[in-house]
């Protein structure tokens, strides 16, 4: 009994320990998240001291600052406009490409699969200099379209992946009763099937947006107009124009990241196994 | 998609037809029928096999080219042969640029794939709040633009008013950080950028290999608990074949990832202090697009690919035998 008892009170100590490594964990994960929010709302004198202060007397001065920089609604809409594109786009092929892979008979199949996974590998960072000749010689070179393009091409076969397993994970045989029941084959498809793929549409349409909304390089080289440039491309370039301003630097790096944030905390259940499952369960 | 709900109709009201269809009409149909799949499949493999194929095939014929702003211009191309490829390997900044780029991946990828499986494992042996806690705050950590990520690590590490040197003089331990920076030599930056990168990858890891974890059936680590296996055997002999394929995988992501990364390493100190940290991806930009020199780019960049390849090899290897397998 007392040998049982040592042993739980030991246990119950281990686990303590854990516990707290775990929480001192989520703290390191979490302060530079936090840090970026605080310093957003902290007024100037707030931020320009040796001894950080932690809980500010909130301002909103340092957004006003930050979306007062020209071209700011341009910058918004350009991101918008590309990352809704990139996300309409690939959505709309991955789906006929997915659905196709997933429930039709067809030979070469696994080809196909292959194919998909080997362009999910393709590094786009060696590809910018053929990228950047195609598209100054299609007369895309600093226009919105070349990144919708590039994000498209980019994300479709996650996209592909990602909706084929969605599909392949709604048994066949809810279609096949529809049609027992005088359904077509396509309209057992849309009227069983889709419904329930709705909140793994939401996930994959999700990661397209956030992947075209984050994409910094190929916007960074292809935009070489002010008007023309996206939100990651005018955040990058705030430390260099506004000198030390790291309050207004938050604050854009806030305005930035909140949809991201909102969006990610929506999906990110389905993201975790998205994006492995489809190599590791084949 | 409209095609298809034609021969869907044409499938369906065949049997109910009064007269005989036409043999040759509902041939046609059958036909059709067969190849739709194929048609819904085109839009797709015009992507990968043109959109994307040719851009590397470019990348290639412009590595045996001499390219350079005036040629860009006048459209004329001179074929060089291999001398791209001999130049870039005489070049000393090149395979400067080569170690520091291998050296980088795998300190960070090393570093993720340990700590992700610590995180992993210390996400199953832990109550329910901290579980909840410790989730929320890595989902927050992933999620960050990796733009984003950059900026706001600039700041932590801020010289003279970064929160990062008033905790650890506050702390103490090593005497007083004020005004100490982050970003003077190559490798205390490149310390920074690899914290960064690590601390936005550890998420996806340990969420990954958590799942994988409680997908080990329970009954198989009572079993050998039962049988006298201790905590770290358990592990050895259970847990760890159990998510290796997972691990793996995981392993091969990171390094394509943290090979080709440039977000993070070019926004933080564009490659410098004096060009210490320029990886092969800063080496192409620069070549590239701010020296004009494309052909030499496009050599930096087939090698890239090759060496990427070298890594795949296994991985489209796995991918086969999964796909036979399914």
């Amino acid at each position: 009994m007392r040998a049982a008892g040592g042993r739980r009170r030991a246990g119950g100590l281990r686990r303590g320990v854990l516990n707290a490594i775990a929480l001192l964990a989520a703290f390191l994960f979490a302060f530079p998240v936090y840090w970026m929010f605080i310093t957003a709302f902290k007024p100037a004198d707030e931020i320009q001291t040796y001894v950080p202060v932690f809980i500010p007397t909130p301002t909103l001065a340092n957004f006003i600052k930050a979306i007062n920089v020209p071209h700011f609604g341009d910058f918004a809409r350009n991101s918008v406009l590309i990352a809704g594109s990139t996300l309409g786009l690939a959505l709309l092929i991955g789906f006929l490409t997915a659905a196709t892979l997933a429930r039709a008979r067809i030979r070469g199949r696994k080809g196909f699969l292959l194919l998909v996974a080997i362009a999910q590998m393709a590094p786009f960072e060696a590809l910018l200099i053929p990228f950047f000749l195609v598209m100054r010689d299609v007369g895309l070179y600093n226009q919105l379209p070349s990144l919708v393009i590039v994000y498209f091409i980019f994300t479709l076969p996650f996209t592909i992946w990602s909706l084929r397993g969605f599909i392949a994970g709604i048994p066949v045989d809810l279609e096949e009763a529809a049609m027992t029941d005088g359904a077509s084959r396509l309209g057992a498809f849309v009227r069983v099937t889709l419904p329930l793929l709705g909140p793994g549409l939401v996930a994959t349409a999700i990661f397209c947006f956030i992947t075209a909304w984050n994409e910094y390089f190929y916007a960074f080289v292809f935009m070489t107009d002010v008007q023309n440039y996206t939100l990651p491309v005018w955040l990058a370039s705030f430390r260099t124009s506004l000198g030390t301003d790291w309050g207004a630097t938050m604050a854009a790096s806030t305005l930035f990241t909140l949809p991201v944030l909102i969006f990610f905390l929506a999906v990110q259940n389905r993201m975790v196994g998205g994006l492995t499952t489809g190599a590791v369960k084949g | 998609m409209i095609g298809s709900s034609t021969t869907a109709e044409a499938r369906r009201d065949a049997p109910g037809l009064a007269e005989a269809p036409s043999r040759r009409r509902l041939r046609a149909g059958r036909l059709l029928g067969r190849s739709l799949p194929y048609l819904a499949l085109l839009p797709a493999l015009v992507t990968f096999l043109l959109l994307l194929g040719y851009p590397v095939l470019l990348v290639v014929e412009m590595s045996l080219q001499h390219i350079g702003l005036k040629e860009l211009i006048s459209g004329t191309t001179t074929w060089v042969g291999l001398s791209n490829f001999q130049s870039i390997l005489g070049d000393k900044l090149f395979m400067a640029a080569t170690i520091r780029t291998f050296v980088f991946m795998a300190a960070n990828v090393a570093l993720t794939v340990v700590l992700g499986t610590l995180v992993a494992l210390l996400l199953d042996r832990i109550g329910r709040i901290p579980r909840l806690l410790l989730s929320i705050a890595m989902v927050l950590a992933w999620a960050m633009p990796a733009l984003t990520g950059s900026v706001v690590f600039q700041w932590l590490f801020d010289s003279k008013l970064g929160v990062v040197n008033w905790a650890l003089s506050s702390l103490g331990i090593f005497g007083s950080w004020l005004n100490h920076s982050w970003f003077d030599t190559g490798f205390s930056t490149f310390g920074i950028i690899t914290l960064l990168i690590v601390w936005q990858a550890i998420p996806f890891v340990a969420f990954s290999l958590y799942g994988g974890i409680l997908a080990i059936s329970s009954d198989l680590i009572e079993a050998a608990k039962v049988d006298g296996a201790n905590e770290r055997q358990v592990f050895r002999h259970v847990t760890l074949p159990g998510i290796r394929p997972l691990l793996m995988m995981l392993a091969f992501l990171s390094i394509i990832w943290d090979f080709k990364v440039f977000t993070q390493v070019f926004t933080i100190r564009q490659g410098g202090p004096d060009g210490q940290t320029i990886t092969l991806s800063i080496f192409t930009y620069f070549t590239g697009l701010s020296q004009g020199r494309f052909g030499i780019a496009a050599a930096v960049s087939v090698v890239m690919i090759l060496l990427l390849l070298i890594v795949l090899v296994p991985y489209i290897r796995r991918m086969l035998r999964t796909l036979e397998d399914g």
